[in-house]
């Protein structure tokens, strides 16, 4: 039984049709529907036949008909999920507000989907008109109907048998525009898929996965271009980011992540030979701000990511926040968190953008809570460093200049037999997991890592496409790591409140009008916090460590929330009014 | 990234630790060459780099997977089988398969063989009368379970001598808590096993229960008392959790375990490699 039709335009029609939302075709139908049932199978299929006549005929049937203004306003649409972080701005927030805390704690399962293929299940669906867009470990992606969680379509990715995907062979997730879904694959192509049946319209090769270029990132649609940065950190790859025709697939830029030898920059590394290898990955979705037209996109560690060694410098622009111009890749500022980089700090967490008053003074600021242990504020305009202030557990750093470099404590360094125990470990304080910001409560809520390493250095000679690390490190066994989600006022760096966890996480967070924060643990619990105490209001233990954050969506009036846990994806919601 | 090697270096053999004490004296004999000194090297690079994280910086065991040098391999000890696992994985366990090429495999091995010590030798002691200390005098069987016969509350030594080093027996048993064992949990991306600890909790009417712990995470917690009850307890309903970081085994001194029997019952263990005989 059909509830609804999804008729799919072809892609090129996209642009000349009307843009309307796939709505509901509402409860007339479905009593029509319901109602001819009974009156025996020849009337009943006469129906449905008369009824598909006036579904094809109607425009509102086009599925996932993403205009670039909704994206630009994705706000607006709370009862959608449009883009990775929700909004360009990467505040993860939802203005829904039928689930909250105080009626939390009825959230029931209304579906679970599970994905043939485990891994580390890290995906933020999309999800446009009803239809959930999901990505899962091996570049497996699904459509689903988001009432039922039954397929809509599947996609499957040939892909070669030796990845070089260091880390988990997972995705993040897609990006949207019109009816195209961008993929951004394991062994470094990026795929445009139709939202209606999964088909692939262009697959475009970035890089040699075989060299250790693979993607793993959600894609970013600016315009009408879609923008990846790559992952490859661990191989001694030349990191870049790259933006690609929404239409056609053609490569309209590239940023390298290093500069080329004689390039500004270029002198932050000790050879041009150090530099070729030198990672700078992008692999975690930037933000963007249309206003001052600046994407801001992070990088990852320079390689080998333990020995300095042989790139003794700052090692431009590993560790840094590039702020590019979208319509040309050109770069406008940047600003490197961990000069030198012996930990495996990746800059890859989510910059979040937020106007605010800052001294009396409205300002347009960045926050990054950093791997390094700190919480970063930048003026998002030019890149000027504002203030810092720990987060997390630290032992590297007196604390950071005004200039925002940090001041180093004089530790010794690791050796072949005698390692250093270092806090942060080379996992982070915290880490890609996506953090969020609720106006409602003016704070910023982070996934904490409280776990330390005993760093040792093994220098390593460089073969292409081979693990770069140039070290080793093992967890500090003394003491037991433990996460924590941490609300810190923007303003101040001041940590506001902690809800501690047992073990020190991967998942990301979603905070909503409802004033929650939604969350999940290494030991499988998905929880509701309150967003204004961090009290745990509600907790379901889902069976699998959590890799992913939370998102929600409307439907039919109703509020859902998604989680990917394990091989799974569970959707929640309130339990459904009496018909 | 390598937000964890975690992902590749899930590298468990969790129940293939490697033997090659049969090549020892070979290998020890061999290792005067240059060409197999700079083999060792290499492989010592290539372990720390793809291995390490699960096996331990030195082989000798470490979070997610055993000791390479503790005497035996349960997945095959000739050469050839260790090749095949380092490059194959080992089906069922969380071993995976490496991206390293056969002479990178081979220049491992070679390193392997290199560590083998004379304490992982097989024990002096006579077997049947470890048997005999085993089950009898020392009250071993009352808590650790082999093939079935003995208690549930330790941890179950079926296959002892296929994953521990002499020393590390011996070790266990003269100072129980110097290292917690800890549970391999399945393979779930990232976990952390949980140790043979004593935890203590008090419930809020102030009734207090001690046992092994077997699970635990922000809202509640599982463990096994000493007469085999599980138990599981909501944090909510408890007023204080204590971790002793002790083994609830006690330690067993000279007096309450001499030297000769000790070594009975370390060749006891030793022989334990999980097939009924």
């Amino acid at each position: 039984m059909i509830r609804r039709s999804f008729v799919p335009p072809s892609p090129e029609a996209q642009a000349v049709l009307p843009v309307l939302p796939l709505r509901p075709v509402g409860p007339e139908f479905r009593k029509t529907f319901l109602f001819a049932a009974p009156l025996g199978f020849l009337r009943a299929s006469a129906l449905s036949f008369l009824c598909f006549f006036v579904l094809v005929a109607l425009p509102a049937s086009a599925p996932a008909q993403v205009t670039y203004d909704q994206i630009l306003h994705s706000a607006d649409s709370p009862s959608n999920w449009l883009q990775y972080a929700g909004t360009y701005d990467g505040h993860r927030y939802s203005s829904l507000s039928q689930i909250n805390r105080d009626n939390v704690s009825q959230l029931a399962a209304q579906w679970i989907f599970q994905t043939p293929q485990p891994g580390s299940f890290e995906n933020t669906p999309l999800v446009v008109n009803g239809i959930m867009y999901v990505t899962a470990p091996e570049d497996l992606a699904f459509a689903l109907d988001a009432h039922t969680g039954r397929k809509l379509w599947a996609y499957k990715r040939a892909l070669p048998e030796k990845l070089r995907a260091c880390c988990g062979h997972t995705n993040r997730g897609f990006a949207i525009l019109g009816t195209r879904l961008f993929l951004a694959t394991l062994d470094a192509h990026v795929v445009a898929l139709d939202s209606a049946t999964g088909n692939v319209l262009w697959d475009v090769q970035a890089a040699d996965y075989a060299q250790g270029y693979a993607f793993t990132v959600a894609p970013l649609v600016v315009k009408d271009k879609v923008i990846v940065g790559v992952s490859g950190g661990e191989y001694g790859i030349r990191g870049f980011i790259d933006a690609y025709d929404v239409a056609t697939g053609k490569r309209v830029w590239r940023f390298y992540t290093i500069p080329a030898p004689g390039e500004p920059g270029s002198d932050t590394w000790s050879s041009p030979e150090a530099a070729a290898r030198g990672g700078a990955p992008a692999w975690v979705t930037g933000t963007y701000d249309p206003g001052l037209n600046l994407l801001y996109w992070p990088t990852g560690n320079p390689s080998p990511s333990d020995d300095g060694s042989g790139r003794k410098g700052d090692n431009l622009y590993s560790n840094s926040i590039l702020a590019l111009n979208p319509d040309t890749g050109k770069l406008q500022w940047y600003f490197q968190f961990t000069p030198f980089d012996l930990h495996d700090w990746d800059a890859t967490e989510v910059p979040v953008l937020l106007d605010t008053e800052l001294d009396g003074k409205p300002r347009k600021l960045l926050l990054h809570a950093n791997r390094n242990g700190f919480f970063y504020v930048l003026d998002r305009t030019n890149g000027k460093f504002l203030f810092a202030k720990p987060f997390a557990k630290q032992t590297w750093a007196k604390g950071i200049d005004v200039s925002g470099k940090p001041i180093l404590l004089d530790t010794p360094q690791p050796g072949e037999t005698e390692g250093v125990p270092t806090c942060p470990g080379a996992a982070g304080a915290t880490n890609w997991m996506p953090p969020s910001y609720s106006p409602q409560t003016g704070l910023l809520y982070v996934t904490a890592r409280e776990q330390c390493d005993v760093f040792y250095t093994h220098p390593q000679h460089f073969v292409e496409g081979r693990l770069f690390l140039g070290s080793m490190y093992v967890p500090s066994t003394k003491v037991k790591d433990w996460g924590a989600v941490r609300a810190i006022d923007p303003k101040t760096g001041d940590i506001r409140w902690e809800y501690k966890e047992f073990s020190a996480t991967w998942a990301g967070n979603l905070s909503t009008a409802g004033h929650l924060v939604f969350t999940g643990d290494l030991e499988g619990n998905f929880i509701a916090l309150d967003a204004d105490t961090g009290k745990p209001l509600w907790h379901i233990q889902t069976g699998s460590a959590i890799y992913a954050p939370p998102i929600t969506f409307e439907l039919d009036g109703r509020q859902y929330v998604s989680i990917s846990s394990g091989a799974l994806l569970l959707t929640f919601a309130l339990p459904a009014p009496a018909r | 990234m390598r937000y964890f090697l975690v992902a590749i270096i899930q590298c468990a053999l969790f129940l293939a630790p490697p033997i090659l004490q049969s090549q020892t004296t070979e290998q020890q004999t061999l290792a005067a060459s240059p060409s197999i000194a700079l083999q060792i090297a290499n492989g010592k690079s290539t372990f720390r780099v793809a291995c390490s994280y699960c096996h331990g910086l030195n082989a000798d065991g470490g979070f997610r997977a055993p000791s390479l040098i503790s005497g035996h391999l349960s997945h095959g000890d000739t050469d050839e089988a260790i090749l095949n696992n380092i490059l194959h994985g080992i089906p069922g366990t969380a071993m995976p398969a490496n991206d390293i090429d056969e002479a990178e495999a081979r220049d491992v091995i070679a390193y392997l063989h290199s560590l083998q010590k004379p304490a992982s030798a097989p024990a002096s002691g006579n077997l049947e009368a470890g048997h005999k200390v085993f089950f009898g005098e020392a009250y071993c069987s009352r808590c650790h379970m082999v093939l079935g016969q003995g208690g549930r509350f330790g941890p179950d030594l079926s296959r002892v001598g296929a994953s521990r080093p002499r020393d590390y027996l011996i070790e266990s048993i003269r100072k129980p808590d110097a290292q917690l064992t800890e549970r391999l949990l399945p393979l779930d991306f990232g976990s952390v096993p949980t140790p043979y600890e004593l935890v203590s909790v008090t419930t809020k009417q102030g009734i207090t229960f001690s046992g092994l712990i077997l699970n635990e995470d922000s809202f509640s917690l599982q463990f096994m008392d000493d007469r085999e009850n599980i138990h599981s307890w909501s944090k909510s309903e408890l007023q204080s959790i204590v971790h002793t970081h002790r083994s609830p085994m006690p330690a067993y001194t000279e007096q309450q375990l001499s030297d000769s029997q000790l070594d009975d019952l370390v060749a006891y263990l030793a022989s334990l490699r999980g097939d009924s005989k």
